[in-house]
């Protein structure tokens, strides 16, 4: 199914047929997720109303997670297998994680100056998730940087590798040493802590922000492999003349 | 097996000699550095210097917390079910303070063993629970608010 | 092949001795960068020391950011790194020898100067050999990491920001335990879980570099 999916020309084709779905999927669950967790959800017994602000920054936080991780296996098929889908696919999602990782950094320092009584500490998760942050800027500069689309991917590819070490540093920092922050509370041993009132919406929220990153995912890798075949237009013809 | 080849296999043999040194050298130590806060029997076992800026995290002890005249100095314990440390802080809390709630003191530890804190941060668990819910865990006795959940790890700054 | 990676090594810190000083210059920016710190943040004795650790270890962080845009640039431009890959040696050992070779004029010379430093801070004398165990163990890495970052920009023009901003937020493991170790022992805690959590971290990016610069290095001259 890959390898069919590899060729950008049938790839175009699906996405076309795809992108309508998803974009109107995308809609419904924001739609449904926000009105939920912003309005219908009930407020939390010690937080109040401000554990609506987790509707956002949780699901936000883990597709920063989620994003470089993919992100960088993308790079090794790229480097192994030579797939320039690949390559694209890298780099239409690094400005997405950027984003995801910005909002999350930014509602969780909203979410720490009422409940923690701090903006900001230099605790281990929130440290590494900033890292994480640079690492996104370091890797759009790198694509900014080297002219050669080929060339620029293959570096950026080994950069991302590289870079992915942090990723289960900001995963476990919770874990492995004392943190301001809390536990994970959904994906940990022995099940979720949360009231299934509270974890539903959130898990639709969930889900609408992943729809919004496949349909914009898949939007932006149709855009580079357009402007990829325009570039190889432009210097066709300019061979000719 | 050629010369080429043999060299190949000594280099991935080192590499990974690196890495398993590397894993065995954080798994050793990495518990010992980077903590956020010390818990009280932390703190107890090896106090630290009165010129030491530190952390110390823990729930607040169940009827510890008392102001002094002024209505501003707040004197409370914090407590890892094991040990506990009295702390000082003149200033406002944050508004997640209360008993049995998780905190973190910053400042620094007097002379008489007690933490004079320049500041409070409230530290949230992982549970989230409208109110209606806890009323009933706790009209069935199952759930008292402080206490850990039901299943849910103690929420104290456990290092492995 | 060992001789020829010597052979490497001795060359680039000929030209390094030879090129207008880098050694000098070197240490002469970590100690000019590190003593603006005193007259920015005014003479007070006790904040000074307590600040010295990190002021150190932030120079050092710099310095060795200084000579990285070079590293392998000066070898593509004249030719000699398309024969040092070509010359039998695997990649990942030419990038470990110019390692080296970065580190005896960048980073050990850092360590050497690191008393002076700790002195024009006020740093706590007791901490000294603490101080250059962590610069021992963590200018290595330094010199590795930045390795990676000088591969992957290696023939850009204006490559020295984009190197900075590609190597600094992998650095910061390096600069926390660093500073951290040394600030542990002014006052009189254990260091040893410090330094050795350096020695992880240089035994973790040794493989690393070699490969991810060895790979970026190949695709440079391709």
């Amino acid at each position: 199914m890959f390898t069919r999916l590899a060729n950008p020309a049938r790839f175009l084709g699906l996405a076309d047929r795809l992108l309508p779905w998803l974009a109107g999927a995308t809609v419904l669950a924001f739609a449904g997720g926000l009105a939920w967790g912003l309005v219908l959800s009930p407020p939390d017994y010690q937080q109040g109303d401000t554990v609506r602000i987790m509707y956002v920054h949780v699901p936000a936080a883990w597709l920063a997670l989620s994003i470089y991780l993919f992100m960088a296996a993308a790079s090794v098929v790229g480097l192994v297998w030579k797939h320039p889908l690949a390559d694209l696919a890298a780099k239409s999602a690094a400005p997405i994680g950027a984003a995801f990782c910005l909002i999350a950094l930014v509602t969780g320092s909203l979410w720490g100056a009422p409940m923690w009584g701090a903006w900001w500490r230099w605790d281990p998760r929130l440290t590494s998730m900033l890292v994480l942050f640079f690492l996104y800027l370091g890797y759009l500069a790198l694509w900014a940087a080297i002219e050669a689309p080929d060339k620029a991917a293959q570096a950026a590819a080994i950069l991302a590798i590289v870079g992915a070490v942090n990723v289960p540093i900001v995963k476990f920092s919770v874990d492995w040493w004392s943190s301001l922050h809390q536990p994970a509370s959904v994906m940990r041993m022995g099940g979720p802590t949360i009231d299934p009132s509270i974890l539903w919406p959130l898990l639709l929220n969930a889900a609408a922000f992943h729809l919004y990153v496949a349909t914009v995912l898949i939007w932006r890798l149709k855009a580079e492999l357009i402007g990829r075949r325009l570039r190889a237009l432009g210097l066709a013809i300019a061979e000719q003349t | 097996m050629t010369p080429r080849k043999k060299r190949r296999l000594w280099l991935v043999g080192a590499g990974f000699a690196c890495v398993a040194g590397a894993t065995a050298l954080i798994l050793t130590f990495l518990g010992d550095q980077l903590v956020f806060f010390l818990s009280p029997s932390q703190m107890l076992t090896a106090p630290p210097g009165p010129q030491q800026a530190i952390r110390v995290g823990g729930l607040v002890e169940t009827g510890s917390v008392y102001k002094d005249a002024d209505g501003l100095t707040l004197h409370f314990k914090v407590t890892d079910l094991k040990a506990s440390v009295p702390v000082t802080f003149r200033g406002l809390p944050p508004t997640l303070f209360r008993e049995g709630q998780g905190v973190v003191a910053e400042g620094r530890r007097q002379p008489d063993g007690t933490v004079l804190a320049t500041n409070v941060l409230a530290k949230h668990d992982e549970t989230y629970m409208p109110r209606e819910v806890v009323e009933a865990l706790k009209a069935s006795g199952r759930w008292q608010e402080g206490a850990a959940m039901p299943d849910a790890r103690p929420m104290t700054g456990s290092t492995p | 092949m060992t001789a020829a990676l010597l052979a490497l090594v001795r060359r680039d810190l000929a030209l390094a001795a030879g090129q207008g000083g880098t050694i000098g210059m070197t240490i002469g920016f970590f100690i000019v960068a590190a003593s603006l710190f005193p007259l920015a943040a005014g003479p007070e004795p006790a904040l000074l020391a307590r600040a010295a650790p990190a002021v150190i270890w932030i120079g050092a962080l710099l310095a060795t950011l200084l000579g990285l845009d070079r590293l392998f640039q000066a070898d593509l431009e004249d030719g000699s790194l398309d024969l040092l890959l070509l010359g039998g040696s695997p990649a990942s050992l030419i990038v470990l020898a110019k390692c080296l070779a970065h580190w005896l004029a960048t980073g050990l010379p850092l360590v050497l100067a690191s008393p002076l430093l700790a002195l024009l801070l006020g740093l706590d004398p007791a901490a000294l050999g603490v101080l250059a165990a962590s610069l021992l163990l963590g200018t290595p890495t330094l010199s590795l990491v930045g390795a990676v970052g000088a591969s992957l920009t290696v023939g850009l023009r204006r490559a020295g920001v984009l190197i900075a901003l590609l190597v600094l937020p992998l650095y910061v493991p390096v600069l926390i335990f660093g500073a951290g170790t040394v600030g542990q022992a002014t006052l009189g805690l254990p260091v040893l879980p410090g330094l050795g959590l350096l020695a992880a971290l240089l035994l973790l990016s040794l493989p690393v570099a070699a490969l991810g610069a060895a790979g970026a290095l190949r695709l440079a001259t391709s």
